[in-house]
C-alpha cells in the first residue's frame, strides 16, 4: 500500500518537474525580453528629459507635450487614418485574389505555385520595393507619362508622389500579400461538397458566397488583418521614403526622437503605439474565435 | 408502378475512363432502390448525373416524364445527401435545416414562423427536436446524418439521392439508421435512391436492388431474387457469399446428374455446402468437388471453413451454428464439398 502510494507520489513529482523544466525557458525569455522592456518603456516615459541628459525624476512633461502638440497628436490621427485605409484596401484587393487562388484553382499544386508567385516580389529588398514607386509615381514618372501620352491629362499630376496617397499605395502593395495568404488558406479548406449542397438546396451564387463562403473565410480575414495592422501601425520606412517627410506616423516620430536622444519622449510614443496595437488586435480577435476555427 | 425518375441511355466518360455506359434505369413512385456496385462501378457518377452536378455525354434524365438533363441542380426538385453529409459547420442544426427554405432562389419562405414550423416538424421526424440550437461540431455522426437528411427533406423533394449514407457511421449505428431511413421514407412516401458498396446494406434497404458493373446495369431485381439467383457470376461475386470457380475441366465435379455437372462457371453459396470425407460416395441428387482444408474462423452465430480447390482458389463454407454442429477438420487433408443439385448456379463461359 505505502509502496504504491509512494510510487504515485514520485510519479507526481516527476510530472511537476518536467512541466517546470519545459515552462522555464519560455517564461524567462518572455520576462527578460518582453515584459521587463515594456515596463521599462512605461517607466522611462515618466523620466525628466533635458537637452542632452535624462534623469529618473518622475514627471508628466513628455506626456503633456505629446497630447498638446498638433504635430505629435496629429501623427496619431494620421497613423490611424493610414492604417484604416490600407487595411480596407488590402481586404478589397486581397479577398478576390484569395478567392481565385483558394476556391477557383482546384489543383493543390497550382494553388501553391500561384501563392509562391505572390511572394516573389519579396525576394527583393524592402527598400527597393518602396523606392521603385518613385519613378512610377513621380512628376515625370511612368504613370504621368502614360496618362499624358494617351491624352487624358495635359499637365502631370503632382499629388501622386510625396503625399499620403503614395504612402497608401506603397503600403498596400507591400502588405496585400499578408492578407491574401491567410484568406486563401481558409478558402482552400472549405469542402467543395458544402458549396454543392448549398446549390442543391437552391441558393444562388451570391447567397452561397454571403452565407457559406464569407463566414467560413472570416478567420482568414481576421488573421490577415492582424498581420497587416501590426505591420502598418509600426511602419516608418514607407512613409519616410514615399512622403518626402511630409507624412509623419508614430513610427517616424520614434525614429527621430531616438535619433536626437530624446528617450523619454520616444518612450511615450512607444507606449501609445503599443496600446493602440493591443486594442486593435484584441478588437480583431473578438470578431471570430480563432481557437475554435483553426 | 409509375416511374418518377427515368434514365435513358446515360453515358459519361472521364477521358479514357468510362464511368457510365448507355445506362437505363427507372425509379418507381414511392420506391426504395439500392444501387450496389464496387468502387469504380460508376455509381457515384450516376448519382451526380441525376442530381445535376455532372452532365452526361449522351442520354436523358426524365423526372415525372419531363426531361431535366440540362436543368441546373437546384431546379430539379431532387434532394442529394452527400457522403460526408456536407453540413455547414458555422451554423446550428436548425439553421442548417432551414437553409434551403430561407435561401433558395426560387420560392423562398420569408415567413419566419413558417420556417420555424417546417424545420421543427422535420427535426421531429428525424428525432432531433431537442437539438436545434446545437452547433454542428457538438453532435454525433448519426445525428449529423439525420440533420443532412432533414435539410434535404424539408424542401419536399420528389426524389432523394443518398450517396453511401451509412458509410461514415460505425456498425452499430449503421444498423439503427437503416431502420430509421426506411421509417422516414414510408412516412413521407417519396422515392429514395441509395448508393452503397455494401451488399448487406443493399439487400436490407432496397425494395429493388440495382447492381452496377463498370458503368452498366448488371442486374435489377428484388433482394431475394438477387441473393438467390444472381444473373451472372460477376453479380454473384459482388454479393460476397458465393464460391465461384470453373468446373468441370479444371475442378472435377462429380455426381450422378449430368446437367448438374456440366462445364461452366459454378457459383455456390457458402452456406449451401456440406463437408464430407473424400471416401463418401456422392449421393444421387448431389454434386461435389474435392478441396484441401486450410483453416476455420469462428464468428458467433456461424463458423467459416476455408478450403483450397483444385485451381488454387479459396472456397468458403459457412455453417450456421443454429442448425449445424461445428466440425473438426484436419489441415492439409482433402475433403469432398457437397451440395444439393439445384443449389448451384452454372454460367456458361468464364471471364
Amino acid at each position: 500500500m505505502t509502496n504504491s502510494s509512494d510510487i504515485a507520489k514520485e510519479e507526481d513529482r516527476r510530472t511537476k518537474r518536467i512541466t517546470l523544466a519545459l515552462l522555464t525557458p519560455g517564461t524567462l525569455w518572455m520576462l527578460l525580453f518582453l515584459i521587463v522592456p515594456m515596463l521599462m518603456m512605461v517607466y522611462v516615459s515618466f523620466w525628466t528629459q533635458t537637452t542632452f541628459t535624462i534623469v529618473p525624476t518622475l514627471t508628466l512633461k513628455s506626456w503633456i507635450t505629446f497630447f498638446s502638440s498638433d504635430t505629435y497628436f496629429g501623427a496619431l490621427l494620421t497613423t490611424g487614418r493610414i492604417w484604416l485605409t490600407v487595411l480596407f484596401l488590402t481586404i478589397i484587393i486581397g479577398y478576390p485574389v484569395a478567392l481565385f487562388i483558394g476556391l477557383f484553382i482546384k489543383n493543390k499544386t497550382i494553388q501553391t505555385v500561384v501563392l509562391v508567385l505572390c511572394v516573389i516580389p519579396f525576394w527583393t529588398s524592402f527598400l527597393i520595393r518602396v523606392l521603385a514607386w518613385r519613378p512610377m509615381l513621380g512628376k515625370e514618372g511612368a504613370v504621368n507619362i502614360v496618362l499624358e501620352k494617351i491624352g487624358l491629362i495635359t499637365h502631370p499630376i503632382e499629388m501622386l508622389l510625396f503625399t499620403e496617397f503614395s504612402v497608401v499605395i506603397g503600403m498596400t502593395q507591400i502588405y496585400v500579400v499578408f492578407m491574401v495568404g491567410p484568406i486563401a488558406f481558409m478558402l482552400a479548406r472549405i469542402d467543395q461538397s458544402l458549396i454543392e449542397a448549398a446549390r442543391d438546396l437552391g441558393a444562388n451564387t451570391w447567397r452561397i458566397f454571403r452565407t457559406i463562403i464569407l463566414p467560413l473565410s472570416m478567420p482568414g480575414v481576421v488573421v490577415g488583418a492582424i498581420f497587416v495592422s501590426v505591420m502598418v501601425l509600426g511602419e516608418f520606412a514607407t512613409s519616410g521614403a514615399l512622403s518626402g517627410r511630409k507624412v509623419n506616423l508614430l513610427g517616424n516620430i520614434i525614429v527621430t526622437q531616438v535619433g536626437s536622444l530624446k528617450w523619454a519622449f520616444a518612450a511615450v510614443v512607444g507606449v501609445i503605439l503599443t496600446a493602440v496595437m493591443a486594442v486593435v488586435v484584441a478588437g480583431l480577435l473578438r470578431i471570430v474565435d480563432l481557437r475554435k476555427e483553426l | 408502378m409509375t416511374a418518377v425518375l427515368e434514365l435513358n441511355g446515360i453515358s459519361k466518360a472521364y477521358g479514357e475512363d468510362v464511368a457510365l455506359d448507355a445506362l437505363s434505369l427507372s425509379l418507381g413512385q414511392n420506391e426504395y432502390m439500392a444501387l450496389l456496385g464496387p468502387s469504380g462501378s460508376g455509381k457515384s457518377t450516376l448519382l451526380r448525373v441525376i442530381a445535376g452536378f455532372e452532365k452526361p455525354e449522351t442520354g436523358e434524365v426524365l423526372l415525372n416524364g419531363k426531361p431535366i438533363t440540362n436543368m441546373p441542380a437546384h431546379e430539379r426538385g431532387i434532394g442529394f445527401v452527400s457522403q460526408g453529409f456536407a453540413l455547414f459547420p458555422h451554423m446550428t442544426v436548425f439553421d442548417n435545416v432551414a437553409f434551403g427554405l430561407r435561401f433558395r432562389e426560387v420560392n423562398a419562405v420569408t415567413n419566419a414562423s413558417e420556417v420555424e414550423r417546417r424545420v421543427g416538424d422535420m427535426l421531429e421526424l428525424v428525432g432531433l427536436a431537442e437539438l436545434g440550437d446545437r452547433a454542428i461540431g457538438e453532435i454525433s455522426g448519426g445525428q449529423k446524418q439525420r440533420v443532412a437528411l432533414a435539410r434535404t427533406l424539408v424542401a419536399d423533394p420528389k426524389v432523394i439521392l443518398l450517396d453511401e449514407p451509412l458509410g461514415a457511421l460505425d456498425a452499430n449505428l449503421r444498423a439503427r439508421m437503416r431502420g430509421e431511413l426506411r421509417r422516414i421514407r414510408k412516412k413521407l412516401g417519396i422515392s429514395f435512391m441509395h448508393v452503397t458498396g455494401n451488399e448487406q446494406e443493399a439487400l436490407a434497404m432496397g425494395d429493388r436492388v440495382a447492381v452496377l458493373d463498370t458503368g452498366r446495369l448488371a442486374q435489377i431485381s428484388d433482394p431475394d431474387t438477387l441473393f438467390n439467383r444472381p444473373a451472372s457470376s460477376r453479380v454473384a461475386r459482388f454479393l460476397n457469399c458465393y464460391n465461384i470457380f470453373a468446373g468441370n475441366e479444371r475442378a472435377a465435379i462429380s455426381g450422378a446428374d449430368s446437367e448438374a455437372t456440366r462445364d461452366g462457371e459454378y457459383c455456390i453459396r457458402f452456406d449451401k455446402i456440406h463437408v464430407a470425407p473424400v471416401s463418401d460416395v456422392t449421393d444421387v441428387g448431389k454434386a461435389s468437388v474435392i478441396a484441401t482444408y486450410i483453416t476455420s474462423e469462428y464468428s458467433g452465430p456461424s463458423i467459416m471453413y476455408f478450403f483450397k480447390g483444385a485451381d488454387e482458389k479459396v472456397l468458403e463454407v459457412e455453417y450456421h451454428l443454429s442448425h449445424r454442429k461445428p466440425e473438426e477438420f484436419v489441415a492439409g487433408a482433402k475433403y469432398s464439398l457437397q451440395w444439393a443439385v439445384g443449389d448451384e448456379l452454372i454460367f456458361d463461359g468464364s471471364e
